[in-house]
């Protein structure tokens, strides 16, 4: 084999990638960097040291979690940094992670899970079950669970859960970041910087707006057309998809990576890998429509980079995951921000990175993605065992060379 | 902009240095899928290639101000990939002697795509020579620039490529025999 074979062929390997190692890693570094030029330094004068075994580095992380646990939490618990912590948190209800089940024969609580792997989606039923419904790189609930909207490509297909595709439609630029309407009528999507809309039948594709930040936008909850989005231009905006009139606008956080419209429909919420903040959706007074409220900055710990929220399907309640560095170690967090609470509460800790939260359709649960230690873990928010599923990697890659850590999409519609 | 020559690159740094947010993504932008790519053929661990590849990304935010900006950014990024992917994958080893732990690596089937068998042959190589391997051929720096990233005289540097290289050879020419045989 030549020299020039051998390069092309190292170059031309496919290789394993995990969903979104990369815009996971963008989200780190730029926070790192923005802490940097803020001047903070409690997050990157501690950074992970030059021989870490790294984020999510599974078998060294196994090694490691024993012993690892018990010193990452005496020491967060006991040094004066944790002091601080404890004092700036409102209530720690659980700081360790339960002892992992094998593998996960039923769902906590029920409904469904859509987990976006290296090969495709999958379907979680509620007896753990699971089916891989075809070579898509993205995908999202219909809001009955009755379809999923999948993008691959310039592709955008309606796929039953049983994996048999319904429709597909092939756009000018790359599909991403479908959204379902509550309602079931339509689907809100990107194509290049492009937010289309296209009825549940896949019929009547149609531009909507023409500049958006990569954002998946949100719907209005309550029912109607109202659809949120984040432009180009760092705005957030709400816009009738109907009609494409623009019913509210207001300066977007920047670095936005997530927009969640939820709370019953009256609060959006905007997560930035350094800051969450909450607007409240009422009705115009003088003339119909939403209205952006200021918004409310919810308060997080010094020195953290936030790594998932996501609002409850109710009620203005917001699960965060934030990480912190420091010289001992990466360790997360999962906080809970009840609605007019002035502090939120943390429900665990744990050493390395979490990834993904999703409240559970009850509102009851949280499931909170942990690629350091391969597992799943399920926490309620109020009285309950939490409970944590190992061997999440491997479930999800069945007969590849190298497991990779599944993205969490979605929890659905118990039925 | 498209960066073409070291000076785009030497200019982003300096941009970076002097704050901007814009200069570090496409910094990151232009450099993750190599820093991905090596330290998974070196350590043949998707997520350990991942943590690598984001905490070379973060020592290197740690250390801008400290960069001499008339070097080149991508060897000194490099340098610390592969130097962590070489610390994990010998941690790995070590771990697998010590305790009997089972293989990190998941058990291959039988290749089938393109490029199985170079990975399978790859990963039967030391890492040392998987490290010198990838730094020559994938990310092609010379041996002399090899040896000075991995602080190794440079006759180990030859002998470890041309070790990885004879082994490489021979199991390509041995598959090339087989597919001759079917």
């Amino acid at each position: 084999m030549s020299d020039g074979k051998l390069s092309r062929a190292l170059w031309e390997i496919p290789i394993p990638a995990p969903p979104d190692a990369e815009e996971r890693g963008r989200r780190i570094v730029a926070a790192a960097f923005a802490e940097r030029k803020s001047g903070r330094s409690e997050l990157w004068g501690a950074m992970t040291p030059p021989t870490s075994e790294g984020r999510s580095g599974r078998p060294i992380a196994r090694l490691a979690l024993g012993l690892g646990i018990a010193t990452l939490l005496a020491a967060l618990l006991l040094s004066p940094a944790g002091a601080a912590v404890r004092d700036w948190v409102g209530d720690v209800v659980e700081t360790s992670a339960p002892k992992p089940e094998p593998e996960l024969a039923r769902i906590p609580g029920g409904g469904r899970l859509l987990v976006q792997s290296a090969a495709g989606p999958w379907v979680v039923q509620p007896d753990g079950s699971r089916r891989l419904l075809g070579d898509y790189e993205e995908a999202t609930w219909s809001p009955r669970g009755l379809f999923v909207a999948a993008a691959e490509g310039r592709t955008l297909s309606a796929v039953e859960p049983s994996g048999t595709p319904h429709w597909s439609l092939t756009a000018a630029a790359r599909v991403s970041d479908p959204r379902w309407a509550p309602a079931g009528e339509r689907i809100a999507y990107r194509s290049g910087a492009e937010l289309r809309i296209v009825a549940g039948d896949g019929t009547g594709d149609r531009l909507l707006a023409r500049a958006t930040a990569p954002v998946a936008p949100a719907w209005s909850p309550s029912g109607d057309a109202g659809l949120a989005y984040a432009s180009g231009d760092g705005r957030l905006r709400i816009v009738n998809s109907e009609t494409g009139e623009v019913l509210a606008t207001a300066p977007a956080l920047p670095d936005l990576f997530r927009l969640e419209w939820g709370a019953g429909g009256a609060a959006i919420l905007e997560t930035t890998p350094q800051a969450l903040r909450l607007r409240e959706v009422r009705a115009r007074k003088v003339a119909p429509g939403p209205a952006l409220g200021a918004g409310r900055m919810l308060p997080l710990p010094p020195g953290v980079s936030l790594t998932g929220a996501a609002l409850a399907p109710e009620r203005q309640a917001v699960a965060a995951v934030v990480t912190r560095w420091r010289d001992r170690g990466t360790t997360s967090e999962v906080l809970v921000f009840a609605p007019g609470a002035a502090k939120p509460r943390s429900l665990l800790t744990v050493p390395y990175s979490l990834g993904e939260v999703a409240w559970s359709p009850d509102g009851r649960r949280l499931l909170v993605a942990w690629p350091g230690a391969d597992q799943w873990l399920f926490l309620p928010v109020g009285r309950g065992k939490p409970r944590a599923v190992a061997d999440i990697s491997t479930a999800f890659s069945p007969g590849e060379r190298a497991a990779s850590f599944p993205r969490l999409e979605g929890w659905c519609c118990v039925r | 902009m498209a960066v073409e020559s070291e000076a785009d690159e030497r200019q982003l740094v300096r941009e970076a240095q002097d704050g901007s947010s814009a200069a570090m993504a496409r910094l990151y932008s232009l450099h993750w899928r190599s820093a991905y790519r090596a330290a998974y053929l070196v350590v043949h661990d998707a997520a350990a290639a991942e943590d690598i590849a984001q905490d070379a990304f973060l020592a290197a935010v740690d250390a801008l101000d400290r960069f001499d900006r008339r070097r080149p950014f991508q060897p000194w990024l490099h340098r610390i990939v592969v130097n962590r992917a070489l610390d994990w994958a010998r941690r790995e080893a070590l771990r697998r002697r010590v305790d009997g732990a089972e293989s990190v690596f998941e058990p291959l089937p039988p290749p089938q795509e393109i490029g199985g068998e170079m990975i399978a042959a790859l990963k039967e190589l030391p890492a040392e020579q998987r490290a010198v391997v990838v730094l020559r051929h994938l990310l092609e720096y010379t041996p002399g620039e090899i040896a000075r990233m991995l602080e190794l005289p440079r006759g180990t540097v030859n002998s470890r490529l041309r070790r990885g290289l004879d082994r490489l050879r021979e199991s390509a020419e041995g598959e090339q025999l087989a597919e001759g045989q079917r």
